[in-house]
């Protein structure tokens, strides 16, 4: 049974000018798949992600979570909802200043109230995980940025939710850390059979996904499979997205016989 | 766009950063040119009631504008870093460095003109209302509105150089040697808190030796305290501010059972930051806070003073005269006239009082009759006394000695005429004040007070006993113009220095009351005024500090959102966020003033034997009150702000 389930969802900003960031959009996600999603600037990514972690409503369609429909929640219980079943990562982190990297990890649970030795434990077995043991006591501006998002992924994970949710989690990295960030990604997807639905620009990204599902101007536009070599993978969303993007699209009218 | 244009529409378009600072300024400046309408007002120069009263007003403004300097200069440097990224812009586009400090310039000028002009102007549309209320507190038949350019060259030119001065200066601190830093900006870098045990634990002590020494005020050491408690507590209070608090926090964040607990961990580090940063803004609001509880407690409490005046000094004419005094008689028909003239009834008593040494103490005792004291009674409406031979009754000086002087049983025997007397209680009310027959009085039989002949030891006859006339009037506070010609010898009496001499003594104590009273009155109003403009500062940079940070912190509180905290727990968070910066100044301003008054509690029983506790508290709360709403306002415009994007 899908874990996360999207159907026919439309949404439509009012406004001075009308604009119609999703059309109709329908996928479906297994429990512990790894999914990436992309497309364009533009094309209804962020709109997407917003919806699904229910910070944003549809304007008409159905999503579902563990075969809950957030939206039927009132505002505390959707507050609630996001606290238990989703976990974020954000490109630019979002780690909380004034905290340091223990104290990021640990912030869900507080908010939970959790009892303090059940929190260290789960500290110590993420930090462990993560390789943070030896930056615990450090605070963001002091860390480097595969490690605060390292952190923030650490925070996404600490309270075990259903679904991760991560926003282009490698845009503000270098490759190094970039690999560092997606093979952990990929370990906690395998290994805690985690669902992750990460939205991304970046090919390389992409490619260590189970399944990447491309997106324009708010429609579905195809979907590919990873198969066994990561190469050739990466090879198929190239060439999906020079059928995609706009500019990308120019050269290959001129690379047509 | 001409330079000048271009900073206009900055400071037009940034209104909304301006306001508080705005607001702050224009009412500081309002303030000062009331203070000053007041103290060029032709007919207050002359009066000689007001003298303290506008020395009091000048030193008020000379605290008004260096207040002005920190407040303006701190507040000026936050708006350059909080616009730091727009200059940096500007210096990638091309400007150059003397440009930009013009365009700095002239913005503050701008402002500072602004705030001048409506300064003024609000103070002199209002200045009409403040004279009555001067008017009514000092009594003076009119007080008119005026039109002269002293206070307005005065108000103009003060502030103008201040506000040049701090443009000048606050030039220097943009640092443009490096571009890059100026656009990514003043991103709060919360540094990791650093403090030093050391100093943390110096400034604890310093502050519990000060508020111990406060405590255990006596009038002995009052003066030497005086002198070393300030420093000590301002030092103490500096420390506290800067690691004091954060040796608490640390403490709290080391125990994770206290600390890991729902929005604590929150709020704890974002307290921990913002005190950090806001120190010295804490210490000096706190300081100033003190500075103005304390100015308003001390005169309130003045004021109750002059409202217990009457109970302490129940006589309202008081003539007192040696025994040889050639003038007693005219002076005497002269008053009688000058009442009966303002159309004042009154009734007329003569005490003899005669001066003995007790056995038992070796002190000079001054003795009145029963008849005498009687016939006073009768006037004040007193319970009257009836005593046999050998018995005697203290007569009490205030409150206190009564009290203590109801409980004293004592035989004694005045040296010099050999008369024996028991005195076993005292008269249940206070008739002559410390100041008038001194702090050992009796009252014996009319027998005894005949027998007593013998003048004191070391005085001739005439010395040894003196006469009070006392006029008893029902209308005792229209009595100031009664008796002035006498008042004329006494205090001329006094400048040459020949007041040992003069035979006879005048008290009146309707013109020493409303002396008192008016002069105490005007002080605290001034008090008042420039607490006001002390509170409203404090607070508008407080919401300047929230409103620069605001973008930083609605990212905050966006993740914190996304992550599944509900609006009411970020409506909590906010809360505890602002409720420190709003109230831990204000918490140590009240300790402070709180040791502060106790303190001076021991001077004002030194000297008046008065409780000031009640004026205190109402002090205390009304402070509070206001201080409340102020923070509920705020906290209302923060939300508002915050909610934009969740």
């Amino acid at each position: 049974m899908a874990l996360l389930k999207i159907e026919d969802v439309t949404k439509v900003y009012e406004g001075k000018v009308t604009h119609r960031a999703l059309n109709q959009f329908s996928f479906e996600v297994e429990k512990g798949e790894f999914l990436a999603i992309m497309g364009p600037s533009g094309s209804g990514k962020t709109t997407l992600l917003n919806l699904i972690s229910t910070i944003d409503r549809p304007t008409s369609g159905v999503i579902e979570l563990d075969g809950v429909n957030p939206h039927d929640l009132n505002k505390t219980e959707l507050a609630y909802f996001r606290r238990k079943e989703l976990g974020f990562i954000f490109q630019d982190f979002n780690l909380l200043p004034m905290l340091n990297v223990e104290e990021n990890m640990v912030l869900p649970l507080t908010l939970d109230g959790m009892n303090v030795e059940e929190m260290q434990r789960r500290i110590d077995v993420l930090a462990q995980e993560l390789d943070l043991t030896k930056i615990l006591e450090k605070r963001p501006n002091e860390i480097s940025g595969g490690q605060a998002q390292k952190t923030a992924i650490g925070r996404a994970l600490i309270h075990r939710p259903t679904l991760i949710l991560a926003d282009e989690p490698t845009g503000n990295l270098d490759s190094k850390s970039t690999k560092d960030v997606l093979e952990l990604l990929g370990r906690i997807n395998q290994r805690e059979n985690a669902t992750i639905v990460m939205v991304t620009h970046d090919p390389i990204a992409a490619s260590y996904c189970d399944r990447v599902l491309f997106i324009k101007d708010g429609e579905f536009f195809n979907e590919i499979y990873k198969d066994n070599q990561r190469q050739t993978f990466f090879q198929g969303i190239l060439n999906v997205l020079s059928l995609l993007g706009g500019n990308v699209g120019d050269f290959t009218s001129v690379r047509l016989p | 766009m001409t330079l000048r244009q271009f900073a206009f529409r900055n400071v037009i378009r940034n209104s909304r950063v301006y306001a508080a600072f705005f607001m702050a300024s224009i009412s500081s400046v309002m303030v000062f040119f009331i203070y000053s309408m007041l103290m060029y007002h032709p007919r207050v120069e002359n009066e000689f009631v007001t003298e303290i009263a506008f020395r009091g007003m000048f030193i008020a403004e000379i605290i008004l504008v260096l207040f002005m300097l920190f407040f303006l200069f701190y507040s000026v440097r936050a708006f350059l870093e909080a616009r730091s990224k727009e200059f940096g812009i500007l210096m990638q586009l091309g400007m150059e460095k003397k440009q930009l400090n013009r365009l700095v310039l002239l913005e503050i000028l701008i402002i500072g003109m602004t705030s001048v002009i409506l300064g003024i102007l609000f103070g002199f549309v209002f200045s009409k209302f403040f004279f009555m209320v001067v008017r009514e507190i000092l009594e003076i038949k009119s007080l008119a509105l005026y039109f002269s350019w002293k206070p307005f060259a005065l108000t103009i030119g003060t502030f103008m150089t201040l506000f040049i001065v701090i443009s000048y200066v606050s030039i220097f601190t943009i640092k443009d040697d490096h571009v890059i830093q100026l656009i990514k900006g003043t991103q709060r870098k919360p540094e990791d808190v650093t403090f030093s045990w050391a100093r943390a634990i110096f400034g604890m002590v310093l502050l519990v030796v000060g508020y111990v020494l406060a405590a255990n005020a006596t009038k002995s050491n009052l003066v030497t305290l005086a002198g070393l408690l300030p420093p000590i507590v301002t030092l103490g209070t500096y420390l506290f501010f800067t690691d004091t608090v954060q040796v608490f926090l640390k403490l709290i964040r080391k125990n994770k059972h206290v600390y890991w607990r729902k929005y604590r961990l929150l709020s704890v580090s974002e307290v921990a930051a913002m005190l950090k940063e806001n120190a010295r803004m804490f210490f000096i609001s706190s300081m100033v806070s003190t500075l103005a509880f304390l100015a308003i407690g001390t005169l309130s409490s003045l004021s109750t003073f002059s409202h217990k005046y009457h109970q302490l000094n129940p006589l309202s004419l008081v003539y007192t005269s040696s025994a040889d005094n050639p003038y007693e008689h005219r002076h005497i028909t002269n008053l009688q006239h000058e009442l009966q003239e303002e159309g004042l009834s009154y009734r007329l008593d003569r005490v003899v009082v005669k001066r003995q040494t007790s056995s038992k103490t070796h002190a000079p005792v001054k003795i009145i009759s029963e008849k005498d004291l009687n016939n006073l009674a009768v006037s004040l409406g007193y319970p009257l006394v009836s005593l046999e031979k050998g018995h005697a009754l203290f007569l009490a000086y205030s409150e206190e000695s009564l009290k203590m002087l109801s409980k004293e049983n004592v035989y004694t025997t005045l040296q010099e005429s050999n008369v024996k007397l028991h005195i076993d209680s005292a008269y249940p009310k206070i008739v002559f004040p410390a100041d008038k027959l001194g702090t050992n009085q009796i009252i014996v039989s009319d027998e005894d007070f005949k027998r007593i002949y013998a003048p004191m030891t070391g005085m001739n006859g005439t010395q040894s006993s003196s006469h009070i006339y006392i006029f008893n009037v029902p209308k005792w506070q229209d009595t100031k113009y009664v008796g002035h010609d006498l008042e004329m010898m006494i205090n001329t009496a006094y400048a040459m220095g020949t007041e040992a001499s003069l035979p006879f003594y005048f008290e009146n104590t309707g013109l020493d009351y409303s002396f008192i009273r008016s002069t105490f009155a005007l002080l605290l109003f001034i008090g008042l005024l420039a607490a006001a403009v002390f509170f409203l500062a404090a607070g508008s940079f407080i919401y300047f500090k929230l409103y620069t940070n605001l973008e930083q912190e609605k990212k905050q509180y966006e993740t914190l959102y996304r992550m599944g905290v509900t609006k009411k727990e970020i409506r909590k968070l906010v809360n505890r966020q602002l409720i420190p910066q709003f109230f831990l100044p204000w918490a140590i301003a009240m300790v402070n003033s709180l040791f502060a008054f106790i303190s001076l509690q021991v001077f004002w029983r030194g000297i008046a034997d008065l409780s000031i506790m009640r004026e205190i508290i109402l002090v205390m709360v009304g402070v509070s009150l206001l201080q409340l709403l102020y923070f509920y306002l705020i906290r209302w415009r923060y939300l508002a702000h915050l909610k934009i994007n969740i």
